[in-house]
Order: C-alpha cells, then sequence, then structure tokens
C-alpha cells in the first residue's frame, strides 16, 4: 500500500493525518504537484492511495475513511454526514478562502467566506455535549474536519471572529501530536504561505453563481 | 431531483413504507426526518443509510477496498457531476471511460450503489452526447446501457438508445 503525498497541498494533510492517528502500515510518498498518479484522471490528483489490490482511491476523504476501517473503525452515518458536508459544502467555501488569503492577499475577507460553514459547525457542536463530533470519542469526521481547517484556524492572523465550541473542539485536534505531525510535513512550518507554490497551480475557484449560468447539460452551441 | 433518486432508490430496495423528505439550503440539500433519531443530510448519506435500512449491505462494498471505492464514487458524484462546466464535462467522461476500460461496474465485479448514483447522476450528460461521442466514451455508454436495464433501477429517468450496432467501426472523421 502506498499514499502519494505533495508538500503545501491541503487535502494531504487529512490523509497524513488519517496515518498518524490510525498507525496504518503505509508507504508514504513525496511527489510533485503535477504528477499524475492515478493512471486514468487527466488532472493530477493528489492524494492518492494505491490500494494492496492494484486500484487507486483519489479522494481524501475515502482514502481517510479506508485507513480508519482497516483498524477496525468504521464510520457511522453521523460520520458519513460529516464526512459529505465536508466535501459538499466546506469543501467549496475553503478552496475559496485559501485563494484569497495565499494568492491574493486578502485575509481580511476570509472571514466572510467561511462564515456559513463554521456558524453551521458551531452551532451543531455547541447543541450536542459531546467532545467530537460523533461522540466521546475521535472518528474519521474529526480528523478530517480538524485537518481541513487546520491551516485556516491555526492562522490568528485571519480574524475569524470568536466561535467557543468551533475553538474548544479544533483545541483537541490542534494539540494532539498526530495532527501537529502532519501539518509540518505539509506545511513546513510556514502557515498559509506553505501552500503557496500549490495554490498557485490550481485553478481560481468558481463562485456559486457559476454554477446557475452554465449548466453542465447545455447542449453546444 | 435527489429527491427522486431517494425515491427510486426506496422502489429498487423493496423498502414498504417511503420517506418523507424536505430539504435544505440553496442547494435544496435533501433531509430526513426519523422518529427515533436526529435528521440525517446528504443526498449520500440518506442513500447508505436505505441501503442499511434494507439490510443490503453488500450494496456498500464486500470488503474495505471496495467499501472505499464505493463512497469515492459516491462522492464524486455529488461534487464533480453537479454544477460543472462543459469542458468539465469532457474530462469527467474521458477519465470515467478510462477508469471503465477494465471494469463491469464501479466497484470491480460487483453491483453497487456507485453504479446507482452514478447512473442517475451522469444520466443528463448522456441525453446529451451525439452518436459520435457515445462512440468516444464506448466504456461508459456500455455501462451505462448495462446500469440502465438492471433490474428495477431507472424508475425516474427515460431510456436512452445507445448503439446496438456498431455502424461506425474504428475513428471515423
Amino acid at each position: 500500500m502506498t499514499l502519494f503525498v505533495s508538500e503545501g497541498n491541503p487535502h494531504c494533510l487529512k490523509v497524513l493525518a488519517a496515518l498518524e492517528v490510525t498507525g496504518a502500515k503505509c508507504d508514504v510518498q513525496y511527489v510533485n504537484h503535477e504528477e499524475r498518479v492515478v493512471p486514468f484522471l487527466s488532472r493530477p490528483a493528489l492524494p492518492a492511495l494505491l490500494l494492496p489490490s492494484g486500484l487507486h482511491l483519489f479522494s481524501s476523504n475515502a482514502i481517510c475513511r479506508y485507513l480508519f476501517e482497516v483498524n477496525g473503525q468504521d464510520s457511522s452515518e453521523l460520520c458519513n454526514q460529516w464526512l459529505e458536508w465536508e466535501t459538499t459544502e466546506l469543501q467549496p467555501a475553503l478552496i475559496h478562502a485559501l485563494h484569497m488569503a495565499v494568492l491574493q492577499g486578502k485575509g481580511s475577507e476570509v472571514s466572510k467566506v467561511l462564515q456559513g460553514p463554521l456558524n453551521y459547525l458551531d452551532q451543531s457542536l455547541s447543541k450536542k455535549n459531546t467532545p467530537y463530533l460523533t461522540g466521546e470519542a475521535v472518528s474519521v469526521a474529526d480528523v478530517v474536519l480538524w485537518a481541513a481547517l487546520y491551516p485556516i484556524l491555526s492562522d490568528s492572523s485571519l480574524a475569524l471572529g470568536e466561535r467557543k465550541s468551533v475553538k474548544i473542539w479544533f483545541d483537541h485536534g490542534a494539540a494532539m501530536h498526530s495532527l501537529q505531525c502532519a501539518a509540518q510535513k505539509v506545511l513546513q512550518g510556514k502557515g498559509l504561505q506553505g501552500m503557496k507554490s500549490y495554490m498557485q497551480k490550481q485553478p481560481a475557484p468558481q463562485s456559486s453563481q457559476c454554477r446557475d449560468t452554465q449548466p453542465c447539460n447545455s447542449s453546444p452551441a | 431531483m435527489a429527491l427522486r433518486e431517494l425515491s427510486s432508490l426506496e422502489k429498487f430496495l423493496g423498502l414498504k413504507k417511503p420517506n418523507k423528505y424536505s430539504t435544505q439550503g440553496d442547494k435544496k440539500v435533501p433531509v430526513l426526518q426519523s422518529n427515533n433519531g436526529p435528521a440525517l443530510v446528504g443526498l449520500v448519506t440518506i442513500a447508505c443509510h436505505l441501503v442499511k435500512e434494507a439490510k443490503r449491505p453488500e450494496l456498500l462494498g464486500d470488503s474495505a477496498e471496495s467499501r472505499a471505492v464505493v463512497q469515492q464514487w459516491l462522492e464524486h458524484r455529488v461534487t464533480k457531476l453537479e454544477g460543472c462546466t462543459k469542458e468539465d464535462v469532457k474530462t469527467v467522461l474521458k477519465d470515467f471511460n478510462l477508469y471503465l476500460q477494465d471494469k463491469v461496474y464501479l466497484a470491480g465485479n460487483q453491483f453497487t450503489l456507485a453504479d446507482i448514483f452514478m447512473y442517475y447522476g451522469i444520466h443528463s450528460l448522456i441525453v446529451e452526447l451525439a452518436i459520435q461521442e457515445k462512440e468516444q466514451y464506448m466504456n461508459v455508454t456500455r455501462w451505462f446501457d448495462h446500469i440502465q436495464h438492471y433490474p428495477g433501477i431507472r424508475h425516474h429517468l427515460p431510456p436512452v438508445a445507445v448503439l446496438r450496432n456498431r455502424i461506425y467501426t474504428g475513428r471515423h472523421h
């Protein structure tokens, strides 16, 4: 089993954190951002996990889920729900926010982009009395969300506003050796700037309005 | 759209009592209220729940590897197939075609929930394809035709004619 990652890629932080937390046995190979590891994808997709069967996983959340499952921790329905929320709601906002903070020097506007998802997370956490997203123990959902939010939430210059429940929950993760270790590998101690060369290679995020003006089934003119 | 897919899935699974769904947010994310617990939110989350309720765990994959592959394609469905541009469509189909080159189903030789939801999600793209394009994405077309004829899957979607006889041989210009 081989895990392919690249430095400065925020999605790689998730899988490296999951690898540290689960202690799964796996080779880790560092490659360039542009390296095409997954044979059937025309664009570079990292991280990628080469499974024992020879198949590749190209979704960071599926990789994390797999690492937890082979470690004996199946994901619950609540876990599934957080992972789906992470990819469909949080990621588009996060990519937008990282683009602004890292490439455009508009750190002051990050708060506006992320307030929806962060408020949702805060409300969900404050409604229940458990330290983690799905209960009393750390699950794959916590690790994925901690790692996804780590670059943004650990940067105190962004002034995201006070969210008590998010802070308490995030501090649990940020204090974990496994998460810090993964963050060091990906960000090289440079914080948000550690992602600059990766972000420069990514297409600019589409604003949500594009969705409505360019439906994917529009017929060619 | 998402709600019709969930209702089609319920019929396929043979669930006796249809669930009531609502939606939340601008993107109309499906929500399933339940009597004995908190609501479930999200198309993939609810679909996996229905499969468990129907006691058909094999539809989520029969090994850790195939379960991860199924989840990956379900995620691909809700992140990459929704709201993509025309250029994206080409890449999505090209990559999917290459992936299916040596596979009967998305998780290899076993039919899973990933096939059902990729079929639902890709239907509107396949409808738009010209004959030549269907030829170009032959593996996708073969897989698509296979799934649309799988017993109890199609439900809310019209059948799409794919080439039965290859009128064109090889690449033509």
